[in-house]
């Protein structure tokens, strides 16, 4: 197996693992913060996978301004759990 | 307790579904005649060395247009109800850190951005990545400042503009050459050249504009609307 695919892999495992942690986590902010690291991880993905007109969109909507946008709704509803 | 169950049980039958369907794939080592043609003509055809930007802006032209107008629609749309939620008081200050980060990145993240929209044609990137990239620095500035961001005439205006420019791009292609958003009405020039392949990084300049102008004001009415709690 080529390192390529193997990093492939292990980033795949890491956003797996990530994701699930967003789920069960007790607090808002951390599933948020959990959620954008899976974004960027994606991100990495693409970029791995030739596709950098992907890799450019999702770190920019899926890991900034999603995750800006998250972070003011969880200001505004005052939520902590 | 029950709810928890059945979700996890709906969610393993779905993974189930999705391995079975693809234990039978195997990944195709010839492009399909579609793919072929483009990855054989796209060049010489567009004048765009960026294939993915040749696809999206040259040969499917019609459906980024359709892109455009479900992005305005869903702009549209927040802000609309945004603005029927009673406008909220001063957010609370943001860390030093984020309002001198605030002061310095900006400028060079709107420099990338537009970076990112002319080159679409010769690197990686286009009218949406660009435009979202320059919407996230004025996202950046509404972080660092303390007030609630006023109504801005000139985002409605820049918006607008591009896309109607968006719209007469494509009837010049019809009124000359009887193809709407027809790629040829400008020369296509020497691929590699920032002024070649034809009208495509025109339209990536209205597609970039009208990105960041909608994000933008989708920003601000998020950040004016309710108080933060």
């Amino acid at each position: 197996m080529s390192l390529l695919a193997a990093a492939s892999i292990g980033i795949g495992v890491m956003m797996l693992v990530a994701a699930v942690a967003a789920l069960v986590v007790r607090k808002l902010i951390s599933a948020i913060i959990i959620v954008a690291f899976v974004s960027l991880s994606a991100s990495v993905l693409f970029l791995l996978m030739d596709a950098p007109d992907v890799a450019i969109t999702e770190a920019s909507i899926g890991a900034a301004i999603s995750t800006v946008i998250f972070l003011w709704g969880r200001g505004k509803i005052g939520g902590e759990e | 307790m029950i709810r928890t169950y059945v979700g996890l049980i709906i969610v393993l039958a779905l993974g189930a579904i999705v391995v079975s369907s693809l234990s039978n794939y195997s990944v195709p080592l010839e492009l399909g005649s579609t793919g072929h043609n483009y990855t054989q003509r796209g060049v010489d055809d567009t004048g765009s060395v960026n294939l993915v930007t040749a696809v999206v802006v040259a040969y499917r032209g019609l459906d980024t247009l359709g892109e455009v107008v479900v992005l305005f629609s869903a702009s549209t749309a927040v802000v609309l109800i945004l603005t029927l939620i009673p406008m909220g008081a001063n957010p609370t200050p943001s860390s030093s850190i984020v309002s001198f980060t605030a002061g310095v990145l900006p400028g060079a993240i709107v420099l990338f951005g537009i970076y990112i929209i002319s080159h679409g044609h010769l690197s990686p990137g286009g009218g949406f990545p660009g435009g979202a990239v320059v919407a996230s620095a004025f996202l950046l500035i509404m972080l660092g400042s303390n007030t609630i961001p006023g109504q801005s005439r000139l985002l409605a205006s820049i918006e607008s503009l591009a896309g109607l420019t968006f719209g007469l791009l494509g009837f010049w292609g019809m009124m000359t050459l009887g193809q709407f958003l027809n790629n040829k009405v400008l020369p296509v020039g020497s691929p590699g050249k920032l002024l070649s392949a034809g009208i495509i990084p025109l339209i990536s300049l209205v597609i970039g504009a009208k990105v960041a102008s909608e994000l933008s004001g989708v920003f601000a009415s998020y950040r004016k609307a309710g108080g933060e709690k």
